[in-house]
């Protein structure tokens, strides 16, 4: 797609490039305003439902906490688990399924792939609330349901991939070379797989960070003192037209690092498919 | 059927190929619509079996918690006979299979309600809350893809492609509350709280859940109708249409729309599960009497009996949609293969 005779970036890495600075600078705020900000998060005070204003940026909450401070204390709580929420399941997922698309053995593949439409066909959120019930609520347990639900969908695409990949020249190639099947399996095989379900991961970070969020804000997540964007939404919708900025603020938080995430990986599908065309 | 339209300008064997040999079409067509069946009830037994294990698989004793703290051991034994969760796994799962057929789905640990009664009450006006989504969604979809598709300016496609994977970054909840805020209180057009059953006069306190739930579901549609009709656009039969001269409706729906809608059709029945997640915590937004706030009541009592039989009957919801959904794909556009 590039102009003629002139060096063009491929289309996409600005959107890659906005995706990452606005997630390296949540990251940064999360690691910097906890640490020196004015205000402690937890810090209980007089100053209930203040407006926010130039002492409290995003006010005050309903127990004179600074919402700003309370804000950015959560950072690391809710990407956090998102992250280890997605990275769990991918990695589960995409060796149980590699392992599928290559055994030779159909019984096992046909039940354990029934078990796999099985847990697909629950509603997300549904299954992962339904979980939690059993295990208890917490931050554990939430990562917990979401790698117990979410294998499955990584499993399904790894499965699909795995069987085109086993197919290709270099893994026979590997083979006739005599190379053991464990480092056909781990350096040939789950590689090309994991590209695919790497890219279903950067998707589903999104789905993850707001799944998360919404557990807290139907009380099945972090215990209460702890500053959580869901939670302090919950907080706040019970006094959403006494004072919107309680619950407005985490919300655009969530926003943030959502579209971070959706901007990203929609810079990179961009940037990867123009480089196969070319 | 009116798929002559369609096939205007398709390859000449292909049309022939259906003409010649129907019997021979047909038989397949049965036998991937029975294995397709086969398999979703193979799926729908699982999940049966999942939200069956989930309560045996809990740490902790649903009877006891049931009973309180200070229960006796002979009360939670006598319980636990009552209820039949002294007899081995199997054994209650065979029970609770024959049970299903009967319209029996167990009773409440603690409200001693039957759990199909609660399905009864609650069920309708979730799925209620579903369908007006999912209509208000394909009439949003339908224009936005169609513009942006005709229009073929290279701003507005890149526009809405970002726009749409942004909106999909913004939690329901959140929009919800900001919903509540504006139209509940800037301006009253939503009730406060209170539901009531009937049709019509339900819909003023359900159109801004569904609103707020088309706010995900008309980007994913819009976007995926869009790329779709951009393949369409590409065929031969399209141009056809255009010498031909037909009829503006005609041309919309039968050269555009028609061929193009089948993929839509079908990741919509996908996303019926991705509302069902929406919906739940729309109702514990809202205070509207669904399935939901019942499973979400259930949840925070650790009602299993409860969460069991929710959890299960979404999943067939999915189940079957999706099914449904791969055949209504399949009748919009027959070239699609049933997977």
């Amino acid at each position: 797609m590039s102009k003629k005779g002139r060096k063009v970036r491929p289309e996409g890495t600005f959107a890659v490039f906005i995706g990452t600075g606005m997630m390296a600078a949540i990251l940064l705020a999360g690691l910097l305003i906890p640490r020196f900000g004015k205000y402690d998060a937890n810090e209980i005070s007089a100053d209930q439902i203040l407006p926010p204003s130039s002492l409290h940026y995003f006010g005050t909450d309903m127990l004179g906490r600074d919402v700003f401070a309370r804000v950015f204390d959560a950072v690391f709580i809710d990407i956090g688990t998102a992250f280890i929420g997605v990275l769990i399941p991918l990695a589960v997922g995409t060796i149980i399924g590699t392992l599928l698309g290559i055994s030779r053995n159909r019984r096992i593949n046909s039940f354990i792939g029934s078990l796999i439409d099985g847990i697909n066909a629950f509603p997300f959120l549904i299954f992962v609330i339904a979980l939690v019930a059993f295990l208890g609520a917490g931050l554990s347990s939430i990562i917990l349901a979401l790698s117990l639900v979410n294998w499955a969908r990584y499993a399904r695409i790894a499965r699909t991939r795995a069987v085109v990949v086993n197919q290709q020249g270099y893994v026979e190639a590997a083979r006739t070379l005599g190379y053991k099947p464990t480092r056909i399996l781990f350096r040939h095989i789950i590689p090309n797989v994991s590209s695919e379900t790497r890219a279903y991961a950067l998707s589903d970070f999104t789905i993850v960070i707001i799944a998360v969020a919404a557990l807290s804000f139907l009380g099945l997540g972090v215990n209460p003192p702890q500053a959580e964007w869901g939670a302090m939404i919950k907080d706040g919708a019970n006094i959403i037209t006494l004072a919107w900025w309680t619950a407005v603020f985490p919300g655009l938080a969530i926003c943030w690092t959502g579209i971070s995430v959706a901007v990203f990986s929609e810079g990179l599908t961009k940037r990867i498919s123009e480089g196969n065309q070319q | 059927m009116a798929s002559s339209a369609i096939n205007t300008g398709a390859p000449a064997e292909e049309i022939s190929a259906e003409q010649k040999v129907p019997d021979k079409n047909r038989i397949a067509l049965r036998r991937t619509l029975l294995g397709r069946l086969l398999r979703s009830l193979v799926v729908a037994f699982w999940v049966m079996f999942i939200a069956f294990s989930l309560l045996r698989f809990s740490p902790g004793d649903p009877i006891r918690l049931a009973l309180g703290t200070d229960a006796t051991e002979e009360a939670v034994a006598a319980m636990k006979i009552q209820y039949g969760l002294d007899q081995p796994f199997f054994v209650q799962f065979y029970h609770y299979l024959t049970g299903f057929f009967q319209g029996n789905l167990g009773v409440s640990y603690f409200s001693h309600r039957e759990v199909t009664e609660v399905l009864s009450t609650h069920l309708p006006v979730t799925l209620m809350i579903i369908l007006l989504s999912m209509g208000a969604a394909i009439l949003f979809a339908i224009p936005i893809a169609l513009s942006v598709a005709l229009s073929r300016r290279k701003f507005l496609t890149y526009f809405f492609r970002t726009s749409t994977s942004i909106s999909l970054a913004v939690p329901g909840f959140f929009l919800a509350l900001l919903g509540l805020l504006l139209f509940g209180t800037v301006v009253t057009w939503v009730p406060a709280a209170g539901y009531e059953g009937n049709f019509p006069s339900n819909l003023k306190y359900l159109w801004l859940p569904a609103l707020v739930n088309c706010f995900s579901l008309v980007p994913i549609l819009s976007r995926v109708l869009h790329s779709s009709l951009m393949d369409t656009l590409g065929e031969e039969f399209v141009e056809t249409g255009v010498i031909r001269g037909v009829g503006k409706l005609k041309f919309y729906w039968s050269y555009l729309l028609r061929p193009s809608l089948a993929p839509t059709v079908v990741l919509m029945s996908y996303m019926v599960g991705i509302m069902i997640g929406g919906t739940v915590v729309m109702e514990t937004i809202f205070s509207l009497p669904g399935i939901g706030r019942e499973l979400i009541d259930a949840v925070s009592t650790r009602d299993y009996a409860i969460v069991q039989g929710i959890v299960m009957i979404f999943g067939f919801i999915v189940v079957f949609t999706s099914f449904f959904g791969d055949l209504l794909g399949y009748l919009l556009d027959r070239r699609v293969t049933l997977s």
